[in-house]
């Protein structure tokens, strides 16, 4: 029975994950994108408490607090400052419209789905199931990363994907080694803060953060 | 015998009560307008007035005008006799879940008609849209009701779906449920013409849907078309609560499971009630085209919805 209800919490967060992602696809506001990779990475931090919870392992525990950390609260922080200094807020352009996006993104969980189900069964642990969810998350953002022009919102492409490996990793395995998160996590924050120079430099530049422009470099 | 009796009971409350609900959620919109508002009675009394006037029809309209207000007053009292309320038996077990998306849909389809028949612009228009909105909406609901038949094993029977869903207790509570609601919810919204979708306190807004078709009717004919439009707000609300969260519906005709039933469901409207006049006040109505956004994603949640089933 205490199983039924862990294994209920982990598929609500994880399938709240995805919602989000889908969210993000359709929306084209920067505070509002932030705004869901903030909520994104707490839904992750809950499913983390929740197997650190079951498991009691300490390091899920750590992992559970560098997400909340820095995933909820810093570096969202960082991405709005970004925003507020190159005052820009809205993606004008978008090449692909919202609801052809949103059923190119139902064919990128179905293609999930299916890479994942052959690989499920032969795993124990206790949110195997979310594996397909977690590679929708990563189609999703790799997409979001290609269709949009616009640096930050490419960004928030490249953090979920990421959230959505941590969630992979986190039902498949119960996360990955210790060291090897924390050289994760520190990738993510030297990502972060090169994201928010280079979109400062680019608009300072280009009076735009619109990557398309950046064609033209080469002659 | 006794459950046909409750069920004809449910069914005819719920067609009373319809003018109680739209009463009652403008009033909360009211308060949060920090305006006292009408009483929540009026709705009544706007019936009972217009049942009492004198009817004008445009000489250029056929039969098919007169008629319509009928024919969509009889849809929805066929559905009000087809879904449970307080009590999961109901008084037309014929028809299934499906069958209940198509007389929405004939509903809507009629009224599209009326909009036309009347010859003016503005009907037109609010017909086309409607259309436009119907399109779109149609898919998402049909896919919602499927994941409910699907998750409780119920099949399209629309009285087994709560049944099952309760004994299943804990389980059933999953992201596919939550999800499908979450998609109902969109459904509900854009259905009833509420603000994100129309606006329906006025017929002076050159972006009205719901409105713009019921501009040539007047005396009793709107009165029909009002009170069922009411109606359908009721239904949809009913069917999130007894399908959706079928929790504190009586299953059997015991008086004091009746009771409880019944309490639950008000509570249930009252909530939802609440929270839709909070999401009126709260947001703007989309621009035109921006509807279809919000549509298809209502329709990727049912989609997800229905997905979820089958990868967790």
């Amino acid at each position: 029975m205490d199983l039924i209800i862990y294994e209920n919490i982990i598929d609500i967060c994880a399938i709240c994950m995805l919602v989000i992602t889908v969210m993000a696809v359709m929306s084209t506001y920067m505070r509002k994108l932030i705004q869901l990779f903030a909520i994104h990475s707490l839904f992750l931090a809950v499913l983390a408490f929740v197997v650190a919870f079951y498991t009691d392992n300490s390091h899920i525990y750590i992992t559970f607090t560098l997400t909340l950390v820095l995933k909820v609260l810093l570096i969202p922080r960082f991405l709005d400052y970004t925003v507020e200094r190159i005052h820009v807020d809205k993606e004008v352009r978008s090449p692909i419209s919202t609801p052809g996006s949103l059923l190119i993104c139902t064919v990128l969980i179905f293609a999930g789905y299916l890479v994942a189900d052959p690989m499920t069964e032969s795993l124990t642990t206790l949110g195997r199931n979310c594996l397909a969810i977690s590679l929708s998350i990563v189609f999703i953002g790799l997409y979001m990363m290609a269709s949009r022009a616009n640096a930050l919102s490419e960004s928030i492409g490249l953090l979920l994907t990421e959230n959505g490996l941590f969630l992979g990793t986190m039902t498949i395995s119960y996360g990955m080694p210790l060291i090897v998160e924390f050289g994760v996590f520190f990738d993510i924050i030297i990502a972060v803060v090169i994201i928010g120079i280079f979109a400062y430099r680019i608009n300072r530049t280009f009076n735009s953060i619109d990557t398309s422009y950046m064609r033209r470099l080469r002659d | 015998m006794i459950g046909t009796a409750v069920a004809c009971v449910q069914a005819v409350m719920m067609i009373a009560i319809a003018p109680l609900i739209t009463g009652i959620v403008r009033k909360f919109k009211a308060w949060m307008q920090h305006r006292t508002g009408a009483d929540i009675l009026q709705p009544y009394r706007e019936l009972a007035k217009l049942f009492r006037k004198d009817e004008t029809v445009s000489e250029s309209t056929s039969w098919l005008f007169r008629a319509i207000p009928y024919v969509c007053f009889a849809t929805m009292t066929l559905i009000a006799f087809m879904i449970p309320f307080f009590f999961t038996g109901i008084a037309a077990p014929y028809g299934d879940l499906i069958a209940l998306v198509y007389i929405f849909t004939l509903y809507r389809f009629c009224m599209v008609l009326g909009g036309l028949e009347g010859g003016s612009s503005f009907g037109g228009m609010g017909s086309s849209r409607e259309l436009m909105m119907s399109v779109l909406i149609e898919p998402s609901l049909l896919l919602t009701l499927m994941t409910l038949c699907v998750l409780s094993g119920a099949g399209t029977d629309i009285s087994g779906v709560p049944e099952m869903l309760m004994s299943m207790g804990v389980l059933a509570f999953g992201p596919a449920l939550l999800l499908a609601a979450a998609s109902f919810v969109i459904t509900v919204v854009a259905e009833n013409a509420r603000i994100p979708f129309d606006n329906p306190d006025t017929h002076l807004e050159l972006t009205m849907v719901h409105e713009g078709m019921l501009l040539e009717y007047s005396g009793r004919s709107l009165a029909l078309m009002e009170f069922s439009s009411m109606m359908r707000l009721v239904i949809f609300m009913t069917m999130l609560g007894t399908l959706f969260f079928p929790w504190g519906i009586s299953t059997s005709v015991e008086p004091l499971h009746l009771l409880v039933g019944f309490a639950a469901i008000m509570l249930k409207l009252m909530v939802m009630s609440f929270a839709l006049a909070l999401l009126e006040s709260s947001s703007t109505k989309f621009r035109l085209f921006k509807m279809p956004n919000l549509l298809t994603a209502s329709f990727v949640l049912a989609l997800l919805a229905i997905i979820s089933l089958y990868i967790l």
